[in-house]
């Protein structure tokens, strides 16, 4: 067993771990997390918008009259996430270039505009939004990271204006830029203006296939099972594989968020991010809320009923590092089996829910630190049903990791009166 | 002493950080601990730290941190998986005394 584990660690989970640690992977996925507050705070204006509350009732109908004003601080922060991302994957590439990462994300910035052609509404120059959105998100993957690439270029064939050191730094630094950024502009108007092609048409037609393929069933579980699959070696799961697939997720939240803000009632993803923080990684990656509980009630070794104790409140709050490397689920054969198989049991359910209509998508991003019931109640827009499911889906967990885990109680209470367990507590 | 913990972001290092806190003041110690998150590690180290442990779960990342860390001169090495729990107090603080000896 023990061979088995490590070498599927030196040569399956270690490496990909890696390949989520290289640059631009990085740059993507720190400049997404940078982006993350204004789509939470922005996303809570939809609540407003649209309060789960009678419709007859005074506060909604005059809610319903406002909408387009109560959604104007949405419309200015979620709606347009690409344009914060483009700048976050910016700051982060240059940053780990060790170029200057104002620069980078202001040069990020230009380029995603340049794949916008400004409207004439009325004489005024008008910018159309829907591209600086969740659907530009891969244009400005890609624009950001070229960019950054040609700044990176321009240092490396030492193509700058170089001052004499008697100039301030600050007045260099913006000599230094300018070339980059004249050729990024160059190159970006060529492709907008001169050739007159729309990157986000052309990118939407190769990422197509992959955004429908992520928000199917099939497209959940793989991510379930990969996350707790990490996990299993003690490896942050969700940093590994949301470095790839927080953009795919990022992108069915915003446009979820597009549908009911446009008054639809067909939301059209099942699977943002959304999805699996609330319904399937309650207490933490593995669904582990279920089993502090099982542990706290029915474990009789000194170390489980101890360490369970201590687990319960950060379970609550999905914070589940104590009992994953606490119990340890890490290299325990036996807590693995319920750690890997729960999430898969409940993404399942709470997919075939979601997707049959008896639960709301999730739509707006509270924080993840909230309580599960409370989150998913937030993130449905205020839809009881998905309270029922978060807790049917507790109670899964909770009887899938209680065989388990009276096994295990067994074998510690056996090493406790042998006395090795006790060196543990002390 | 001044110890950094890191982690992905700064939440499930700071439970374990309060298991090390209260360890060391059984012990008498004067220890100075605080959890951040992998992004901040190199603005917190400009701060001054004696040491940097990085969690188990993002030991991936170790290697970059790493590289941070010596452009600052302070050590830096991963915190043993059975230390990271709110009962591995006692093996953490030996793994911080034996961090620093090396020092």
């Amino acid at each position: 067993m023990n061979g088995f584990v490590s070498f599927l660690e030196k040569n399956l989970s270690g490496p990909m771990a890696r390949l989520s640690e290289q640059r631009h992977l990085r740059a993507i996925r720190d400049g997404v997390i940078s982006a993350l507050p204004f789509i939470i705070v922005g996303s809570f204006f939809l609540i407003l918008a649209f309060p789960p509350i009678p419709k007859e009732t005074f506060v909604a109908q005059w809610a319903n009259q406002h909408v387009n004003e109560i959604l104007i601080p949405y419309r200015l922060t979620m709606f347009i996430m690409s344009l914060y991302i483009a700048f976050g994957i910016g700051y982060n590439l240059s940053k780990s270039y060790d170029l200057d990462p104002l620069s980078g994300g202001q040069v990020a910035v230009a380029s995603l505009l340049l794949t916008i052609v400004p409207k004439v509404v009325e004489e005024e120059f008008v910018l159309p939004m829907t591209n600086l959105g969740g659907h530009g998100l891969f244009v400005t993957m890609l624009v950001s990271i070229l960019s950054v690439e040609v700044m990176r270029f321009c240092k490396e064939k030492n193509v700058t204006i170089k001052m004499p050191e008697q100039v301030p730094s600050s007045v260099s630094r913006s000599f230094e830029a300018l070339i980059p950024v004249a050729l990024v502009i160059a190159l970006m108007s060529v492709v907008t203006v001169v050739l007159n092609i729309d990157l986000h048409h052309v990118v939407d037609q190769v990422a197509s296939p992959l955004v429908k393929a992520g928000d199917s069933l099939f497209g959940v579980l793989i991510p379930v099972f990969l996350i707790t699959f990490f996990w299993s070696f003690g490896i942050h799961g969700v940093s590994v594989v949301g470095t790839v697939a927080r953009p795919v997720w990022e992108v069915y939240l915003a446009k979820n968020a597009e549908a009911v803000a446009d008054g639809s009632s067909q939301i059209p993803y099942i699977a943002p991010e959304t999805f699996y923080q609330w319904f399937i990684w309650i207490g933490g990656s593995g669904a582990t809320l279920g089993m502090v509980l099982a542990m706290f009630l029915f474990s009789k070794s000194k170390y489980l009923k101890t360490l369970s104790k201590t687990c319960i409140v950060p379970g609550v709050f999905n914070i589940n590092e104590p009992i994953v490397f606490g119990a340890p689920i890490v290299l325990n054969p036996l807590l693995i089996i319920p750690f890997v198989i729960t999430p898969l049991i409940t993404a399942t359910l709470s997919y075939i829910a979601t997707a049959v209509g008896l639960v709301t998508p999730t739509y707006i991003m509270p924080p993840w630190t909230l309580p599960a019931p409370i989150g998913a109640y937030l993130a449905t827009g205020g839809d009881w049903r998905a309270i029922v499911l978060v807790l049917i889906n507790i109670l899964i967990s909770f009887f899938i990791y209680l065989p388990f885990l009276k096994m295990y109680d067994r074998n510690m209470i056996e090493m406790e009166k042998e006395g090795e367990g006790d060196t543990e507590i002390a | 002493m001044r110890v950094l913990f890191v982690c992905s972001g700064g939440m499930s290092s700071a439970i374990v950080v309060q298991a090390l806190k209260k360890e060391a003041q059984k012990q008498g110690l004067d220890l100075e601990v605080m959890a951040v998150g992998t992004s901040e590690v190199e603005t917190e180290l400009k701060k001054g730290w004696d040491l940097v442990l990085v969690a188990p779960q993002v030991k991936h990342r170790l290697e970059s941190i790493q590289k941070i860390a010596d452009r600052f001169s302070v050590p830096c090495d991963s915190i043993p998986p059975q230390a990271y729990t709110p009962l591995g107090g006692a093996l953490l603080l030996k793994t911080v005394n034996e961090r620093m000896k090396d020092k």
